[in-house]
């Protein structure tokens, strides 16, 4: 909050506080609904034992904290969570899709771009400039250029509806290999050429001295990676069309199409994707947030 | 070895992965999009040699000749059941050409098939490419790679006369020039009233970023339940504003609102994260400046829009080409929610040409003039906002 130490007046506090406390209701307030849905139960059984359905449509929603936490005339239950599981059987396999594909992208992508990255900031190879030069290029193009043939590779190959087709095309990123550049180039060059008088090799200096000191960049890159990876939707969509390869963003759509009058269980599949997202945010929020600077500083 | 030489060996060593995997995945792909939008690929017709089927049982219905009783029969007896055009066409199952059936007619080893079908000497399995290429004197390599039409120009043309060309792009196009600025702007008021002596920074920031945590496809599905019909977003309103006459909107099913409803959940979604961008150029500005112009006898107005924007710049200008970037490619959101084609944007239209009609060379074209615009816009903008300030 360096910048911040100047007078500031005492309306303009509050019309800031008014501001963000009014955007954060907003933001906060669709995650919150579906919140309260995904733990409304689709029936409920009352005291004198009747059945009724219960309506999520119904106003006011009669939100009760006390005795028990209710709402639309039910007491809140977690059992959505569970009954999402055995509506649909193939979920816990999604979910493990979706773990393989995020965790193995995210391995891929930490030692792969690393390496790169390493390469191109600080050893020299012939034909380096002109590789360099290329990657520039080709963030420019969009991923909508690149599918249809990126799919028809993969069909060539028996690769759709597979693991390795689903990741493979993904393994490296030019984001992250820029990324992982720009921290290399960062990194004090001493520590390096201290190593190399020592006798150390390039690959040693590497793994011992400078990957140690990478952390801080790698957990970045990993984190945006298994973040994009888990919420990816275009490229499962295209890759897998056997219902067993879902993953859990493709599970949503199907949730969509097959329980659309559900809404206890579309949005309880909604949340429980978010929730590891959440808890990983919650835990890691400085590489977040540290990260989409640096990112924006060089734009 | 000398330590250059070294250095390059390591160089590519730690290199060599991300060359290749960019070659193949994304050089080459951009290569052949180019080609195949001159070209009128069709995936169902690349595809049609590469299935296997079992000869056996294709002969079996060919011929009416049991696969065991097959060797009661000789050859010229089988030959008389046999016709090999008709036989790859409608038992193999491939659809032929008039110049195929004409290469089948001359060059079928069909002697050499049914005196391996006698023997049982044909695989249980086999696909049709390899099938082709043994079975056939000559030319068989003419079945095992599809080659697609060279048609130039053709699908630029189309283009041109295609109604939902010109929607799906213009879709796109509104939904940039009305979400890019105005999700900027409130990022930028966000990122100043976090900027101003506040508690609870890291709170807020916290909250505005967790939509963009959350994936799409999950936004979409909440969205689909606040925006409908009996939805809550309806019942807040009418609540509000019911005794002015205000009636519940159909928000997705209304095509002349479904795309604005979308444009303002992506609006919610990004403002928040675009906020962080803008706090941390706000905490670069050294606070001399605000009090350099404070003394000047600047108001709180004059300096945000005289000292706070203009030095804003780096980051306007990376959040608006971002935000268009990925305006102009929204999909998810429109394959979630949009049900009426009048409100499709352009990715959801390629993806629809190439994954749903089968016209890969078409949606390749769209594909390409895409890329030319964003190209251009993100030039322009660049220029635009260098000009300003």
């Amino acid at each position: 909050m360096e910048g911040s130490v100047r007078s500031v007046s005492k309306t303009s506090v509050i019309i800031s506080y008014i501001i963000l406390i009014s955007y954060a209701i907003a933001t906060l307030f669709p995650f919150t609904w579906a919140l309260l849905v995904s733990l409304t139960p689709i029936t409920y059984t009352d005291a004198q034992g009747v059945e009724k359905g219960i309506n999520i449509f119904d106003w006011p929603p009669r939100i009760r904290l006390f005795p028990k936490p209710s709402a639309f005339g039910a007491p809140l239950t977690f059992q959505n969570y569970k009954l999402i599981f055995e509506v649909v059987p193939l979920y816990k396999r999604w979910l493990m899709n979706t773990i393989i594909y995020a965790g193995l992208l995210t391995v891929g992508n930490i030692i792969l771009n690393s390496l790169g990255g390493y390469a191109f900031a600080r050893l020299n190879f012939p034909l380096k400039n002109f590789w360099f030069t290329m990657f520039l290029a080709t963030m420019m193009v969009p991923g909508q250029v690149t599918l249809i043939p990126q799919y028809n590779l993969l069909v060539k190959y028996g690769l759709v509806n597979t693991y390795t087709g689903l990741f493979l095309p993904k393994l490296t990123n030019v984001f992250g290999l820029f990324l992982m550049r720009q921290f290399f180039l960062n990194f004090p060059k001493e520590l390096e050429e201290a190593a190399r008088i020592d006798g150390s090799g390039i690959l040693r200096t590497y793994f011992k001295i400078v990957l140690p000191n990478a952390l801080p960049a790698l957990s970045a890159l990993a984190i945006y990676t298994f973040l994009g990876a888990w919420n990816d939707f275009q490229w499962p969509l295209i890759i897998m069309s056997n219902k067993e390869m879902y993953t859990l963003t493709l599970g949503l759509n199907f949730f969509k199409t097959s329980y659309y009058t559900y809404w206890q269980y579309m949005m309880a599949a909604s949340i429980f994707m978010t929730l590891p997202m959440l808890i990983i945010f919650l835990s890691f929020q400085r590489y977040f947030i540290e990260t989409g600077k640096a990112v924006a500083v060089k734009g | 070895m000398k330590y250059k030489t070294k250095e390059a060996i390591v160089g590519y060593l730690f290199a060599t992965p991300i060359i290749l995997t960019v070659l193949v995945f994304t050089i080459y792909p951009i290569v052949a999009a180019f080609y195949y939008s001159l070209t009128d690929y069709q995936p169902l017709e690349a595809r049609k040699y590469t299935y296997i089927f079992n000869p056996y049982d294709a002969l079996e219905i060919h011929t009416g000749i049991l696969r065991k009783e097959a060797r009661n029969y000789t050859i010229d007896e089988m030959l008389e059941y046999f016709d090999p055009v008709s036989f790859v066409e409608i038992d193999v199952g491939v659809k032929l050409g008039e110049e195929e059936k004409k290469l089948i007619k001359e060059y079928f080893d069909s002697l050499n098939l049914l005196n391996d079908y006698r023997e049982g000497k044909l695989p249980n399995e086999i696909k049709i490419a390899d099938f082709m290429k043994r079975y056939m004197y000559k030319h068989g390599d003419r079945f095992t790679k599809y080659i697609p039409r060279f048609v130039g120009l053709k699908n630029f043309k189309d283009m041109l006369k295609d109604m939902y060309f010109y929607t799906s792009f213009w879709n796109a196009l509104l939904y940039s020039i009305i979400v890019v600025p105005i999700q900027t702007l409130l990022a930028i008021i966000l990122a100043v009233a976090a900027n101003s002596k506040i508690k609870g920074v890291n709170f807020f920031k916290s909250v505005f970023f967790l939509p963009a945590i959350t994936s799409s496809a999950a936004l979409s599905m909440i969205f689909w339940l606040i925006y409908s019909k009996p939805g809550v977003l309806n019942k807040i309103l009418v609540a509000l504003f019911g005794r002015f006459g205000f009636q519940p909107v159909d928000y997705l099913n209304e095509p002349r609102i479904a795309l604005f409803a979308i444009m303002a959940m992506n609006i919610w979604s990004t403002a928040g994260y675009f906020m962080v961008t803008f706090l941390a150029g706000l905490q670069d500005i050294p606070s001399s400046i605000y009090e350099a112009a404070r003394i000047d006898g600047a108001n709180g107005w004059q300096i945000f829009w005289k000292v706070t924007l203009p030095l804003l710049r780096p980051q306007i200008v990376f959040v608006s080409i971002m935000g268009t970037i990925g305006c102009m490619q929204v999909f998810d959101q429109i394959y979630f929610l949009i049900r009426n084609l009048r409100n499709i944007t352009i990715s959801f239209y390629i993806y629809k040409n190439a994954f749903e009609y089968g016209k890969m060379g078409y949606a390749s074209a769209l594909a390409v003039v895409l890329f030319g615009v964003i190209l251009v816009l993100s030039l322009v903008q660049r220029k635009i906002i260098k000009e300003e300030y």
